[in-house]
């Protein structure tokens, strides 16, 4: 075989290319090789020397063999023999070494390429054709690509001589490396070891690691040989492991092929990181041979999730605290031009001034509710909305609601409540934010519900031993809700009529804002038809708590029940039983009305009242000891901080606790005034002992 | 006010039958504070809450005699007059509304609606506080007017409540 490097390499003196094994030394001895074989060709060339004129070598472009008809060379080129580094030297022709050989002896004897089965194959194709004939490339070794042509020469159309040439192509072999395998395996070799950001790495089929890049390594902290031959699950967490994560994922991976997975991965030093890992399955002839593993770290990304999320919802909360306070600060003159416009409305208007007037004041007070919707809504959302645990009694709230929205009906509407003997008559919740949603619930019936009947069912849906759950039905025979409004009902700002001639007006709002309570509270809320009619069934669940009395006192009731054939149902009486264990705070400027309220306190039965003498002492009092008073009763006209702003400043302070408004201000409306800017009751001075008491027990409540 | 349930009880009121105590003094809210009396013979309570609204009222009749005597002498002076006539206006009114709470928590139903009438014209407002009054010096002299009527209607009821008390 002739030399691989035959072609890059200068050429070589014989040494590599000794004809015949015997000849060892000849590459040391040229001369001799040269005399030797001088002589034996000689004989043989003066042959052939006499059969035709060619007697020297050829030399490109010509042929680079010649034989005649019997296959004997006739010729052969120097730029062949130097091809298979075998040059003359100093200008000696070697070429009748090979004159009258038999061209395939010649080849094999002396290694020639291309091999002699090529040679053979291309001659008796062009002698079959009796024309010129060339091969395509011939990949004689794995490395060299060689072309032959075979020309044969005819003489009165016999065959003289056949002309061949043999044609390394040198260009193919550069350009197209890909043949080869082996560059294959270094291009991937070379990408798996350079990429940044990536740990590329093999498993063999039972997950032990095969491979190792220069990311893995960095990536994961541990050296090459620190890791080959270690099963891949030396990168999961205690709990990844304990779940068999890392089996189950070979597993799907064979069964699907590839597996992707983001979560922590752990470094050799313990640390961990956020990882996106990809395993493939490896098969090589269709055997499965292991499987490729691709790790990347999301860290950083991680990371940058989620400051974008808590970004958002950073700036979620302002907005919501944006409009909590822009609600609060339109609440304000809001309530002064209504008052004001109240006022107006008493003084002696002519009749389209009193018109106008009624349509100011509705639409004022439209304007006020959506105010107070929106002001509810950023506040559940921005989440400072918080349940309060009080005593709740839940027939008075129903018998209040009812009572204060019967006289808002269109007439000819009914409203009805039916409570289930088991309603239980107090137990701990929320009594504000129970009222809050029935009263929007029942509200919204009534403004949907233009005749027929509203209908409100109370029962208990099951107990346990430590609380009931209520279910609060809502039944109407109004327009209700067409099919494709059923879904959006509970999302906020939407009204299914929101036509640019809605009928209804409203923020849409209402029911988000009850669901959000109502999910506060840890209880549901939803619709149904009426299937009796179109209108609507709106129901929610809540949970509320027993009151946990000792059993003692439990028999003692049952006992009292027995001797006590009516019910104590004397307000001064039922008051004077709860008063003792009450803490009130009486905020009042005037020494007058302080001493009286005082004693009008303790005449009820109250043995703890504080005072305070204006409003900013008693907002102050009341915040640094949140859990100390009952009720507060708040005169509203105080030095230093009125009674509005004591309110507010204990209602921001996040206390729910009951504050009954007093004031000699007779005027409409006023009322309201004071519910709207977050005091629960209000009594006017001078103040009537009867609705006194009334109020002290409707929210001192047992 | 709320007039229907008042007028009730007013006639329940009238069978604890207490003297007479003249039309300036509201004798249901009047006998609401007698009831808070230990003693009916002694009235330890009421008596030291009426005599407390005496020395209120006086304090405070001093203290509107004064604002308004500074008008008088802030008027002949050219300087300041719009901001010091506002300030006192202001401060007539919040003594007109101390003064109204007392009195209505103990019956003294005329002095307490002249109180509000101070405290209305104090706000620049009509008697009723219903209309807004743009001239400050009309405010001014009606509180000054109404300062002088509720001086009487008070002298009239602390003459009744003293022989009460006395009685």
């Amino acid at each position: 075989m002739p030399d691989r490097e035959a072609l890059e390499s200068p050429p070589k003196p014989m040494a590599a290319h000794t004809p015949e094994p015997t000849d060892a030394q000849a590459g040391v001895n040229k001369e001799e090789w040269v005399t030797t074989n001088v002589d034996v060709k000689g004989d043989v060339v003066a042959d052939g020397a006499a059969a035709h004129p060619l007697d020297r070598p050829l030399d490109r472009p010509g042929a680079d063999i010649v034989v005649d008809s019997s296959m004997r060379i006739v010729q052969i080129s120097a730029s062949y023999l130097a091809l298979n580094s075998l040059l003359p030297i100093d200008g000696c022709h070697y070429h009748y070494q090979f004159a009258g050989l038999d061209v395939f002896d010649a080849i094999k004897m002396h290694g020639l390429v291309p091999e002699p089965d090529s040679w053979r194959h291309a001659i008796h194709n062009a002698l079959t054709k009796q024309d010129a004939y060339a091969t395509a490339d011939i990949d004689s070794t794995g490395q060299k690509y060689w072309c032959l042509r075979v020309v044969p020469v005819f003489q009165d159309s016999k065959l003289a001589y056949i002309a061949l040439y043999a044609q390394v192509n040198v260009a193919r072999h550069q350009t197209e490396p890909s043949g080869g395998e082996l560059d294959v395996n270094d291009t991937y070799r070379i990408l798996v070891e350079t990429v940044k950001d990536y740990a590329i790495f093999m498993l063999d089929t039972r997950g032990n690691v095969k491979t190792w890049n220069a990311t893995a390594t960095l990536m994961k902290g541990y050296k090459p040989e620190e890791i080959i031959g270690h099963h891949f699950s030396t990168f999961y967490g205690d709990e990844d492991i304990k779940a068999q994560k890392p089996k189950k994922e070979l597993e799907i991976c064979l069964r699907e092929g590839k597996v992707e997975d983001e979560s922590w991965r752990y470094r050799k030093n313990g640390s961990r990181f956020w990882a996106n890992v990809v395993i493939t399955s490896v098969y090589r002839k269709g055997m499965h041979i292991g499987f490729s593993k691709v790790t990347r770290d999301l860290t950083e990304r991680k990371a940058a999730e989620s400051r974008l999320i808590s970004a958002y919802e950073e700036s979620e909360k302002l907005k919501s605290a944006f409009l909590a306070n822009m609600s609060h600060e339109i609440r304000t003159p809001m309530h002064g031009m209504l008052t004001a416009l109240t006022l107006l409305m008493d003084s002696p208007l002519t009749q389209e001034q009193r018109e106008l007037g009624g349509i100011i004041n509705e639409s004022g007070s439209v304007l006020l509710q959506v105010i107070n919707d929106i002001l509810d809504y950023s506040r559940l959302a921005s989440g400072v909305f918080s349940i309060s645990l009080d005593v709740i009694s839940i027939p008075d709230i129903i018998t209040s609601v009812v009572r204060s929205i019967r006289p808002t009906l269109k007439p000819g509407i009914t409203l009805e409540s039916s409570l289930s003997p088991n309603t239980p008559g107090s137990a701990k919740g929320d009594p504000l934010r129970y009222r809050q949603i029935i009263e929007n619930l029942v509200a919204n019936s009534a403004k949907f519900t233009d005749a027929g009947s509203i209908q409100i069912d109370v029962s208990v849906a099951c107990d346990d031993e430590a609380s009931y759950t209520i279910l609060t039905e809502v039944t109407d025979t109004g327009i209700g809700i067409p099919d494709h409004g059923v879904k959006s009902l509970f999302t906020p700002f939407n009204q299914f009529d929101n036509s640019a001639t809605k009928r209804y007006k409203g923020t849409g709002l209402g029911l988000t804002i009850c669901k959000s309570l109502v999910e506060l509270m840890g209880g549901e809320i939803g619709f149904r038809p009426n299937s009796d009619t179109h209108g609507c069934i709106f129901w929610f669940t809540t949970k509320i708590q027993k009151i946990n009395k000792p059993k003692q006192v439990d028999e003692l009731e049952k006992q009292m029940e027995g001797v006590n054939i009516s019910p104590p149902d004397d307000p001064g009486s039922l008051l004077k039983q709860i008063a003792p264990g009450k803490r009130l705070l009486l905020a009042e400027d005037n020494y007058v009305n302080r001493r009286i309220m005082l004693k009008v306190l303790k005449k009820f039965g109250f043995e703890q009242v504080d005072t305070a003498l204006e409003g900013a002492s008693a907002a102050k009092l009341v915040i640094e000891n949140p859990q100390m008073f009952d009720l507060i009763l708040m005169d509203i006209s105080m030095p230093v901080l009125d009674g509005i702003g004591a309110t507010r400043e204990i209602r921001n302070a996040g206390l729910t606790i009951p504050i009954i408004a007093m004031t000699a201000n007779a005027l409409k409306g006023d009322a309201e005034v004071y519910l709207a800017k977050g005091m629960d009751g209000y009594i006017q001075k001078p103040v009537r002992l009867p609705l006194l008491r009334e109020t002290l027990l409707t929210w001192l409540k047992p | 006010m709320p007039s229907d349930p008042h007028e009730e009880e007013r006639s329940e009121a009238g069978s604890l039958g207490l003297p007479d105590l003249g039309d300036g003094i509201d004798a249901l809210t009047f006998e609401q504070i007698l009831e808070m009396d230990e003693d009916e013979e002694e009235r330890e309570f009421s008596k030291s809450i009426v005599f407390g609204f005496f020395e209120q009222a006086e304090q405070t009749f001093t203290k509107m005699d004064n604002a308004l005597k500074q008008q008088q002498q802030q008027t002949n002076q050219i300087i300041f007059v719009f901001n010091r006539e506002l300030r006192d206006l202001e401060e007539l009114s919040s003594l007109g509304h101390f003064l109204k709470g007392s009195s209505a928590t103990l019956g003294l139903t005329k002095v307490k609606d002249s109180c509000e009438k101070i405290q209305h014209y104090g706000q620049m407002k009509d008697e009723a506080g219903i209309n807004a009054e743009s001239d400050e010096d009309l405010c001014l002299s009606r509180i000054r007017e109404t300062l002088v009527t509720v001086k009487e209607e008070y002298a009239e009821a602390e003459k009744v409540l003293r022989r009460f008390f006395a009685g």
